[in-house]
């Protein structure tokens, strides 16, 4: 007998204990509850708080729980209070999964707002379909999604490059270098630019991937050297943007004549770079921080003075915090006893709101939102100049590079 | 003080072994009825497929001492497996009769690839997904214990492999999904009874499949040639010199806990309705080894309530609004508790509880016959 009693007695006090303070949880019941019972509307916000992604997401997270409490600080919809219910999914498609199902079927939420990266939307896409309930999915992303259980508020290829590509071409040449990480989001872009570029005359000099999270671009940057493109067409994600971009300033090119140009370098990627390896390059994006209007001002004080002077807004941010009030708008309309997730959908086609951005609309047809484009440039106090502002809102087109097909009321519809 | 020389003897010491293991079957097959909650039972489900994944390593880690640090991979293997199958069933619905996979169309693939073609029978899928993993198993372990390559350097040849493999399968997206995985999948579908995720079927489904990975790794375990691996756990080279083929034990047990982690991995695909490259990640592989420590790896119940325990209680604890920012930290501590308190995680203590309390009993009736020894039980 290799263990004592006395300390068998103490092991298992203090296991008892720990299972004890973790268990009970496991098994409460949950009562099947109206969707907004007692004025109460409850709401999923899906963010990861803790794994790789975790950095950015909790930003998104922040954005969200600004929006709901300003909702209910102001009285909440039609007296009933948002609650929100934090899940941390943990940067891990399975966690999303699980934490999605308890969100829904668990708690019964009448929607959730979540996700960053398209593999984690990928993988709570079957619980909301399988549900019936409504994701709001705020990132830019690669389209080609036509499900009507999402809300995306975020931008589609079109919204970033129709006037970005031409805009590069006439400003500095033709000649485009396309890199980026490889999975489905920068593969998807590229499609798209390379049509854009056969029909403003523009070529590819060269297209490369990187793995996710790859940090070691010497070998692309003696490559760029080589084939001197006008343009450095970036798609790269993540950890990558930074590695990149302090290799691309380390090895002394020049962002005046042979910039980057990218679809996912916002405000938050130049804060972990650092001003001075962004500065000169450009962005493409619906909103920036330092876009002058009294509804960003309004956004970036709020989001300071709730979670810190030294934090920044972006594009991402910024979508979370609009879609929020396009909620309400939605929630709104609808009598207490209709509060569904698809009447909810039904209730936001069409909506309307001023968002920091700008006023944007909910396209009833494919779930997609109306947007501004603008094109910026990235200065070494971490902050952008905005250069080109859209005069008018761009229609959101998911299926852009396949003009075969189009996603509609109906779902998807394939001319032949 | 062995005393398990007559046949009743052993019969009754077997029994004794077979009880927990019983136990835990028919609370698992009983749960349904005292849980009216499909949400809690999908969740359980889900415990249930990883306790199955952490059987399968008890099975080569406690049984044959080979610390298997990729049992994911098996696991991953498995998934895909399932999930190319249901893929191709949407087909039809999705991209019309003749078409592809969706994420093929998106990548320009042309034609369905040939290890793509097989997967549209359901049967070879199912077998696939129980003897690729065991055949790439067997085929590592034929290189490793063929070269007698032992210890810490197992478990490093089997975190690597089952990197590249995650890596591979994240590069070659426009036939695996890449880093989104393989998503948007019909139900599985088996004799007309269709699996739905949140259905009492899928929940039956796991269960029975629990039940079989348990008994027959319990079988495994009593069988010659499991006492045989045993005994290489316990003294690989006094074993050969007694002129036993040890390889070979150690590739055949490498490649059983394969094909049960391959067969975790199916049912997985099945509960959270897709696959993802991180089923095949360092995050799950590494947890794996941490459940099984907490649950006792020479114990196969052990493993598994390791794994439904600490699963279960993360996802408690990371839900509870009190922990949400600490829940990791909770975790890690207590990892490190039953570490340095529990070197045999619960089944030890289980059954060092259970030997205190028979002692006890013998001692109060004075019988002063020994005890069969327990070691080594379930």
């Amino acid at each position: 007998m290799s263990i004592s009693r006395r300390r068998l007695l103490r092991n298992t006090a203090a296991f008892g204990a720990l299972a004890g303070a973790g268990f009970p949880h496991i098994w409460i019941k949950n009562a099947d509850l109206a969707y907004a019972a007692g004025g109460e509307i409850k709401v999923g916000v899906l963010f990861s708080l803790t794994g790789t992604t975790a950095i950015i997401e909790e930003s998104l997270n922040k954005a969200t729980l600004l929006a709901i409490e300003e909702i209910n600080a102001a009285g909440g919809i039609k007296g009933s209070k948002i609650v929100p219910i934090v899940e941390d999914p943990a940067s891990d498609p399975a966690t999303f999964s699980e934490k999605a199902r308890k969100l829904v079927v668990g708690d019964k939420c009448v929607s959730v707002f979540g996700s960053y990266t398209s593999a984690s939307r990928k993988a709570v896409l079957p619980v909301f379909e399988r549900q019936n309930n409504l994701y709001w999915y705020p990132t830019l992303y690669e389209g080609r999604e036509c499900s009507k259980n999402v809300i995306y508020t975020g931008a589609v290829p079109n919204q970033q490059q129709d006037e970005f590509v031409p805009w590069l071409i006439k400003k500095f040449g033709k000649k485009f270098y396309l890199i980026g990480s490889n999975y489905i989001y920068p593969k998807e872009e590229n499609n798209y630019c390379k049509k854009l570029l056969e029909k403003y005359g523009g070529e590819v000099v060269a297209e490369e991937y990187v793995p996710l999270g790859h940090s070691e671009f010497s070998s692309v940057i003696n490559k760029i050297r080589s084939t001197q493109p006008n343009v450095i067409f970036s798609t790269v994600v993540g950890d990558s943007v930074v590695a990149l971009h302090r290799q691309y300033r380390a090895a002394g090119l020049d962002p005046e004549k042979m910039p980057m140009a990218s679809l996912t370098t916002s405000e938050n990627e130049v804060a972990a770079m650092g001003g001075e390896a962004a500065a000169g390059h450009f962005t493409s994006a619906p909103y920036f921080m330092v876009h002058k209007s009294p509804e960003n001002q309004k956004f970036v004080e709020a989001y300071k003075k709730r979670w810190g002077a030294d934090k920044v807004t972006h594009f991402v941010s910024e979508a979370c915090y609009f879609q929020t009030y396009l909620f309400k708008q939605a929630v709104e309309k609808l009598a207490t006893s209709d509060l569904t997730p698809p009447n909810i959908r039904d209730a936001v086609k069409g909506q309307e709101t001023i968002a920091p951005q700008g006023k944007v609309r909910l396209e009833a047809e494919n779930l997609h939102t109306w947007l501004w484009p603008k094109i910026a440039q990235a200065k070494s106090d971490g902050q952008f100049e905005i250069l080109v502002e859209a005069k008018e809102w761009l229609k959101p087109v998911p299926y852009a590079a396949y003009p075969g097909q189009s996603c509609t009321e109906k779902g998807l519809v394939e001319k032949s | 003080m062995s005393l398990n020389g007559s046949t009743s003897n052993g019969l009754q010491r077997l029994t004794a072994q077979l009880a927990p293991l019983l136990i835990v079957c028919a609370l698992v097959f009983a749960l349904p009825v005292l849980l009216n909650n499909d949400f809690l039972l999908n969740k359980v489900a889900r415990y249930l497929v990883l306790g199955i994944l952490t059987i399968s390593l008890g099975l080569s880690w406690g049984f044959g001492g080979i610390l298997n640090l990729g049992q994911a991979m098996s696991f991953g293997l498995g998934s895909y497996a399932m999930a190319m199958a249901l893929k191709l069933k949407t087909i039809p619905v999705h991209t019309g009769a003749s078409g592809l996979p969706d994420f093929m169309v998106w990548n320009n693939v042309q034609a369905l690839p040939w290890f793509w073609v097989p997967f549209r029978s359901l049967p070879f899928a199912i077998a696939a997904g129980m003897i690729v993993p065991a055949l790439v198993a067997a085929a590592l372990g034929w290189f490793m214990f063929r070269g007698r390559v032992t210890g810490v350097y197992v478990s490093i040849i089997t975190l690597a492999t089952m990197v590249v493999i995650n890596l591979v399968i994240i590069d070659q997206q426009s036939y695996t999904g890449g880093f989104n995985g393989i998503t948007d999948l019909a139900q599985l579908e088996i004799f007309g009874v269709a699996f739905d995720a949140y259905g009492r079927a899928t929940y039956y489904l796991v269960a029975g499949c629990m039940m079989l990975s348990l008994l027959v790794a319990f079988a495994f375990t009593k069988s010659r040639a499991g006492l045989i691996v045993q005994a290489i756990r316990d003294h690989e080279s006094r074993v050969r010199y007694f002129g036993y083929d040890v390889a070979l034990y150690q590739i055949f047990v490498f490649a059983l806990s394969a094909a049960i982690a391959g067969l975790a991995g199916m049912l997985y695909t099945v509960v959270m309705e897709f696959a993802s490259p991180t089923f095949l990640g360092v995050q799950l592989s590494l947890s794996v080894v941490v459940w099984c420590a907490v649950g006792g790896r020479q114990s196969l119940v052990g493993s598994f309530l390791g794994a439904v325990l600490v699963a279960g209680m993360q996802g408690a604890l990371s839900e509870s609004a009190a922990f949400l920012e600490t829940w990791t930290l909770v975790m890690g501590a207590l990892f490190v508790l039953v570490v340095l308190f529990l070197p045999k995680g619960l089944a030890g203590l289980a059954q060092v509880v259970w030997r205190w309390i028979v002692q006890r009993r013998q001692a109060a009736g004075g019988v002063a016959q020994g005890v069969g020894q327990t070691e080594g039980s379930t």
